[in-house]
């Protein structure tokens, strides 16, 4: 029998009662020809391959990185605290011991939702992704984690968690903005000015394959990572870079996708997007689980796979070689943060940091506005304030207090929320104090 | 009346049992089994029974053997090519069974169309090597086959150059994948396939046998069905198709015989204390838990449905030892002869319980010195040893019954449903069966915490769970009314299907099908005991278009007994 080389635990849970709506990509049939495949390959009789069940992630769970208005509830749908707790169970499995790697199969998906969540961005509601690191980082300690993301779409909410955020790498490879949904993650996005370079974005052209992915790995992702030295790797695991995906325009293939696994050698990878759900996922899902598994994967195809008809033309891989020898050059020496009369990227002045903002929720039809305050300070990452309002509903505040915060951002946090009680406009309050682990909600 | 046969390790258990004017024993027996030869041991039941008894008004035989599990422990089985078609995905060879072993090209996908045809010229090589093996048995398998089973009928018509096997000189018989059930797991679907094949002669010869043994007897009236693992029986002519099903039945006999003797209404842990091992099974809300897939066979995960039970090697006849650094006393997993009280040379565990008290089985005062010497050799006093021994013993039941029911309660869930409902098992009671059962019932109670109940004809109650156990089935259909095709793989049946074919006419057909199988084995199946396990219905889009529906719906005859017996 098949023995795996690194044991890993499969968390699959497809949802098979969840959908956006009967038509959507995001439905019910999503996983179903995966959970086939997966079935008839045996994949759960190797040995050191287990499946296991995804926990409930708890509302705390969610408010330890959202601030959600008007609450969490709201926000949320039982199926969306299945999918954090899927990825959280899946981290508890590596971090516990009981696995050397962990994947989360699950949906709905997470990457688009931001610090803020009015409602769903991009299929998504809750960060999946960040709901499990800081579940790790309240659990087990802080760690130094880096979330490489694979999807085909930017992975603009976890870029935007992660902002200000100097102990987590965030890379995203995806389809230029240019020319897909959201329409952001350029090599100029780097990170707030306290994580500058913490935040690399990789958009590559159109019909990129796998040759110009994994060139980019071995250019550009694998030298950082060796740099940065993360405790922990993560793959945001989307599969939408697929040449049969409906919604994208690459041509990245099953086998490709196992390749990319095996070079990062993620310790968790979470499901992200990925629509072709006949052609594309049985197949990209059987190659990830035997990658990170260290199983071979060379026989893994789609029918009638062949590489000739979705090679990518010279002109791309002039292209992402240009790519490949700019890029290293924002991570290993960012330029200096120097924002000047651009509310939207932020201005500095004095000692604070303030980003006006507009967010549209796509798949909720909801527009946000949002004035994002970070106090500068010497001694820790900065004091975060976030001033939110959606067309749907009253102002809200979002204070957070980092997790290595000084005494002074500590109290000025406590300090504004305190004055937002007494003489503010907000309706609702949130408070997310990662030093004391104190988790304060007002108004609600 | 009823006959039940269970030819375990030691004995062959034999009952005969009344219906009329409620459930009774007429006659039971217990004869030595001889491995070597085990339709003497069948016979010589049957005869010393029937003695008893007026053979003319028996009606049924239910019979469980261990002929196939010990073939295959034993390596007695017959070579068998094995021709599969893969296609895409881990490499074939990683479940190579056997020598005859050909990879033929070719690849269906999860929806069952054909995405590649065989190889004919791969096809006609494989077939020829194996001919020039001499090999006289095949299986044919196809990934997805359960989906579309082309392949593998290609398969079986290149091995057979006909239609039956009766018109064939190459081949006498050919399992095909699909045929073993609608699960889907290739590796396994090949492993059983295999294991069906290398055990079908010697099966069908012994079946041969014991029905030529009751014309004879003047019993060839007597309906004859075959005990499986999943807690049912099939029909003696079915399971020669089919005689992989007949593996490890001998602890589904047991659990049915608990199910005979008891009520059980709660979650259960059931004990089946033998001379070797103690097999554990756990009832939720009073029905037996079955492995989710198949069991495995040796190394070989397989689809063989089965109840789920956990041996492990603590029985009456295990040995005791002590460890020299320690002190700690061990009992099992090793069984070395029969305890000393019953004429072994090594102090078991019933002898520990002679010495406690607990029993007096055999010679009690040979029990007694042996654990004296054994006790003097280590600086021990001999009273605790024996009580260490029993600790240990039920304190290893204990801990391996709790990490099964751990096991069980960390199960996968598919839907929110399953996940919220969040139903654990947390057995409340302890049924014991088995030799030391009576013995053990106190330590065991002590360390569960939990009533314990030994039931009456305990002895026996692997013979009487063959003899009332019912006839079973089940089966998978599949609706795919975009393509407009229905498939059952287990009986392999099509049928085209309109567009507005749905969930509800799915599940319809699927009980209808079963009670239409079951009637052609004579069975008469009593809608109550018929039930849908698995229901559903998928809506397919493409291009933002609903273009059908993939439909799933399982049916079985539930396991279970015929008639129960309540006494005391």
């Amino acid at each position: 029998m098949l023995k795996a080389d690194k044991s890993l635990g499969i968390v699959f849970f497809p949802a098979f009662d969840w959908a956006i709506s009967p038509t959507h990509p995001e439905r019910q049939e999503r996983l179903l020809y995966t959970q086939d495949q997966l079935r008839e390959e045996g994949l759960f009789d190797i040995e050191g391959v287990t499946e296991h069940k995804p926990d409930v992630a708890a509302i705390e769970d969610v408010e330890r990185v959202h601030f959600c208005f008007p609450e969490v509830s709201a926000v949320t749908t039982r199926s969306h605290l299945i999918s954090a707790g899927g990825a959280m169970k899946a981290a508890d499995l590596v971090m516990q011991g009981e696995c050397d790697r962990a994947f989360a199969m699950v949906r709905p998906p997470g990457h688009h939702a931001m610090k803020v969540v009015h409602g769903a961005r991009g299929f998504c509601n809750i960060n999946i992704e960040a709901v499990m690191v800081e579940h790790i980082r309240e659990t087990y300690g802080h760690r130094r984690v880096a979330i490489v993301d694979t999807d085909c779409h930017h992975g603009d909410g976890t870029q935007d968690v992660y902002w200000h955020d100097p102990d987590t790498l965030f890379i995203s490879l995806h389809q230029d903005g240019r020319t897909l949904y959201p329409g952001s993650g350029f090599p100029h996005e780097l990170g707030g000015p306290k994580a500058m370079g913490r935040t690399l974005n990789i958009p590559l052209p159109p019909n990129t394959s796998d040759e110009g992915f994994l060139m980019v790995m071995e250019r550009v992702v694998l030298p950082i990572l060796d740099d940065f030295k993360p405790d922990l790797i993560i793959n945001s695991a989307g599969q939408d870079n697929h040449f049969t995906d409906p919604i994208t325009d690459m041509n990245f293939s099953a086998r490709g996708y196992a390749a990319l696994s095996d070079m990062l050698k993620p310790d968790i990878a979470v499901l992200e997007g990925g629509y072709s759900i006949q052609g594309a996922l049985p197949y990209i899902n059987l190659g990830l689980c035997l990658a990170m598994a260290g199983v071979d994967y060379s026989l893994v195809r789609e029918p009638n796979f062949s590489p000739e008809l979705i090679r990518q033309d010279a002109r791309t891989t002039a292209y992402i070689e240009e790519l490949c020898r700019q890029l290293p050059a924002l991570y290993f020496d960012p330029p200096p943060y120097n924002r000047k009369n651009d509310v939207r990227q932020g201005v500095i002045s004095g000692n604070t940091l303030v980003r006006q903002r507009q967010i549209y929720y796509d798949t909720d039809g909801i527009n946000e506005t949002q004035r994002e305050t970070l106090f500068l300070c010497d001694e820790c990452r900065g004091l975060l304030k976030v001033e939110t309002r959606a067309d749907s509903g009253p102002q809200c505040l979002g204070v957070e207090i980092p997790v290595h915060a000084c005494p002074d951002c500590r109290s000025r946090g406590y300090q504004i929320v305190e004055d937002a009680q007494l003489k503010g406009n907000a309706r609702y309050i949130q408070l997310i104090n990662r030093l004391d682990r104190d988790y304060l909600r007002v108004g609600f | 009346m009823l006959l039940g046969i269970d030819v375990g390790g030691t004995h062959t258990d034999a009952v005969v049992i009344s219906l009329e004017g409620g459930v009774r024993i007429l006659a039971s027996c217990k004869v030595p089994t001889r491995h070597d030869a085990l339709l003497s041991s069948v016979t010589e039941a049957l005869e010393t029974i029937l003695g008893q008894v007026d053979p003319a008004g028996v009606t049924r035989l239910n019979l469980s053997t261990t002929l196939s599990t010990n073939a295959i422990v034993q390596g007695r089985t017959e070579d068998v090519g094995v021709l599969v078609s893969a296609g895409p995905g881990i490499d074939p060879h990683n479940f190579m069974p056997c020598r005859n072993f050909h990879v033929i090209d070719g690849s269906i996908d999860h929806r069952g169309n054909e995405v590649r045809a065989l190889s004919p010229r791969q096809l006609s090589d494989a077939v020829d090597a194996c001919r020039a093996n001499e090999v006289r048995v095949y299986a044919a398998v196809s990934k997805f086959s359960t989906r579309n089973p082309r392949h593998e009928n290609a398969i079986r018509r290149a091995v057979l150059q006909c239609r039956e096997e009766a018109d064939c000189e190459y081949a006498d018989f050919v399992t095909s994948g699909h045929q073993l059930g609608g699960a889907l797991n290739f590796p396994r679907r090949v492993a059983t396939a295999y294991f069906n094949c290398a055990v079908w002669r010697l099966y069908n010869h012994f079946a041969t046998a014991v029905e030529r043994a009751l014309a004879d007897m003047g019993l060839g009236h007597v309906k004859v069905n075959m005990l499986k693992a999943d807690g049912g029986t099939m029909p003696l002519t079915r399971s020669r198709r089919m005689p992989v099903q007949s593996i490890f039945s001998g602890p589904a006999a047991s659990v049915m015989g608990i199910i005979a003797l008891t009520d059980i209404f709660h979650d259960s842990v059931i004990l089946d204390i033998g001379g070797t091992t103690t097999d554990i099974a756990v009832f939720a809300d009073g029905a037996p838990l079955i492995e989710r897939e198949g069991i495995a066979i040796g190394s070989h995960p397989t689809l063989v449905p089965a109840l789920k039970v956990l041996s492990i090697g603590i029985g009456g006849d295990s040995v005791i030892s002590v460890s020299e650094a320690s002190g700690t006393v061990r009992v099992g997993p090793n069984r070395l002869g029969p305890s000393v009280c019953l004429g072994g040379g090594q102090p078991a565990l019933t002898d520990a319980l002679n010495a406690t008290g607990a029993c007096a089985v055999g010679d009690t005062a040979a029990s007694r010195a042996a654990l004296e010497a054994l006790a003097a050799a280590h600086s021990m006093d001999a009273t605790a040893l024996a009580r260490a021994a029993v600790d240990y013993a039920t304190k290893t039941i204990h801990n391996a019954t709790r990490d099964l029911v751990d096991e069980i309660n960390s199960k996968p869930v598919y839907t929110i449903h399953e996940l919220l409902e969040d139903k654990r098992v947390v057995p409340k009671k302890v049924y014991l069966m088995g030799g030391p059962a009576n013995a053990l019932k106190m330590p065991l109670f002590e360390r569960f915490q939990l009533s314990t109940e030994v039931p009456a004809h305990s002895g026996v109650a692997n013979a009487i769970g063959a003899a009332l156990t019912r006839t079973t089935w089940e089966l998978e259909l599949f609706a795919d009314t975009q393509r407009h095709v229905l498939f059952i793989p287990s009986l392999s049946y099509r049928e085209n299907i309109p567009t507005s074919y749905g969930q509800r006419d799915a599940e319809k057909d699927a009980m209808n099908q079963l009670a239409m199988q079951l009637d052609s084995m004579g069975v008469f199946l009593r809608p109550e005991d018929a039930q849908i396990t698995h229901s559903s219905s998928f809506t397919m889009v493409e291009d933002m278009e609903q273009v059908g529906r993939n439909i799933r719906v399982k049916s079985q005859v539930r396991p279970g007994v015929v008639a129960t017996i309540r006494e005391g």
